[in-house]
């Protein structure tokens, strides 16, 4: 399973999007506001989720808040980082 | 205290949701239990156990609105939206409207995925949400945001006792002048650790409860809720409450012997034997625990069913499972009055009296 498989998947499951499954998020759509409609507190849960299940760290608002544009940016930076 | 009139009435559980399901499990005789499915010892196990669906909560908040509300809180939010429904509030502003709820346990499954969550992750990966739905007023959040509910809030856990305290708090509050309205539940859930814990402490249980049998365990552990809406108009198709009162035993006589009362007693000896030492020989009893187990917050089930009873004019059938001790008879609605009674474990009680409006 690739990594946008798996945010997918992780997406749909852990934050409970019931209304939607992994294979309708389309990769380059927001994950906030008018895209999949997440919100603040999801975003806190997405950086502890992104650490549990890829060992990856988001420190700051500087790292997340590019990474947590879409999920193609999320799973650019956790390649980059799972690189160095 | 100036008597609080019951407008709606909310309930959920394992007989189903609304008034109509526990008009109905209460006239046909209680369903058996479902069962319970946890994990002990590295290996599956199940026990009989009631309980409640909130799926019906689609009705009112869409799945997105609720995705972030555990089982706990969509039991306490499904039971709020019933009670609204019921009295024809569901529109309208809401800022005179207080909101009062009583849980024994609060969100155990919930506690227990976030403690589970830190153990296999560690701290750092422990769930945000899981944390903020542990909370005892997790509940009392959820449904003041998603019913609007703009005045003030409060969550009151006095295990047994939870539902007379935090009924005494909202006739207060009415009575004060607060607010104009109280939008007053209780609520408990069950999770594979209670059940777990269940089975250690008291065995399988194998139903039905006996209500009566006041010296055997015949306990079967339950979840659900019950919402009021309460206000001080003085006049109700379900009645009034007249008081909401907490004492400890002993007091062997202090309840009158020719009222009609309404027991939550659930099968655990160590609270239901207590019921002999508050009872005079000679009191109308009705138990009806049967219908929705044996939880914390029982009590505002039997408060629903006297709710009823005193709408259509008559207790239901009485569940008795064998004789009734202390020469207690039959309970009846002859003096248009029932008082709720619970008894915990210590000797605490607390009693809800109920009249027609």
């Amino acid at each position: 399973m690739s990594i946008k498989e798996k945010l997918k998947k992780i997406l749909v499951e852990e934050l409970n999007l019931e209304d939607m499954t992994p294979e309708e998020i389309v990769d380059d759509a927001p994950l906030f506001g008018d895209g999949l409609g997440l919100d603040s507190l999801d975003a806190v849960e997405l950086v502890v989720l992104v650490q549990k299940h890829f060992g990856v760290e988001i420190k700051d608002m500087d790292e997340g808040r590019p990474a947590l544009q879409s999920v193609n940016s999320l799973a650019a930076f956790i390649e980059a980082k799972s690189a160095t | 205290m100036k008597p609080a009139a019951i407008q709606g009435v909310g309930v959920v559980g394992a007989f189903g949701c609304g008034v109509a399901s526990l008009h109905e499990s209460l006239r046909r005789g209680p369903h058996p239990p479902g069962r319970l499915i946890f994990s002990a010892e590295g290996r599956g196990s199940s026990m009989a156990a009631y309980l409640a669906d909130p799926t019906p909560l689609e009705r009112f908040v869409s799945k997105r609105e609720t995705r972030r509300v555990d089982h706990f809180s969509r039991l306490a939010l499904l039971g709020a939206c019933l009670a609204l429904e019921d009295a024809g509030a569901l529109e309208g502003p809401r800022d005179d409207l207080g909101l009062i709820i009583a849980s024994g346990y609060g969100a155990t499954r919930t506690t227990f995925g976030f403690l589970d969550s830190v153990i296999a992750a560690g701290d750092p990966c422990a769930s945000p949400t899981l944390f903020s739905n542990s909370v005892h007023n997790a509940a009392a959040a959820h449904v003041a945001i998603q019913l609007r509910i703009t005045g003030p809030t409060l969550t009151v856990s006095q295990f047994g006792m939870s539902v007379a305290s935090a009924l005494a708090r909202a006739l207060a509050w009415l009575a004060e002048g607060r607010v104009s309205r109280v939008l007053f539940g209780a609520v408990d859930e069950l999770c594979p650790v209670l059940g777990y814990c269940h089975q250690r402490f008291f065995g399988d249980p194998s139903g039905p409860i006996a209500p009566f049998a006041l010296h055997r365990h015949s306990a079967v552990p339950g979840e659900g809720a019950a919402f009021l809406l309460l206000d001080g108009s003085g006049s109700s198709r379900y009645g009034l409450i007249a008081g909401a009162d907490l004492g400890r035993i002993p007091v062997r006589g202090q309840l009158p012997g020719n009222g009609s009362y309404i027991l939550n007693a659930a099968g655990h000896p160590s609270c239901s034997s207590h019921y002999s030492r508050l009872l005079p020989t000679g009191a109308g009893v009705a138990a009806f625990t049967p219908h929705y187990g044996s939880f914390p917050t029982g009590q505002a089930l039997d408060l629903a069913v006297a709710a009823l009873a005193l709408r259509d004019g008559q207790l239901p059938p009485g569940i008795w499972g064998e004789a009734l001790p202390n020469g207690w008879q039959p309970a009846t609605l002859e003096q248009g009055a029932v008082t709720c009674v619970t008894c915990d474990g210590d000797g605490y009680f607390g009693t809800i009296r109920l009249e027609r409006g």
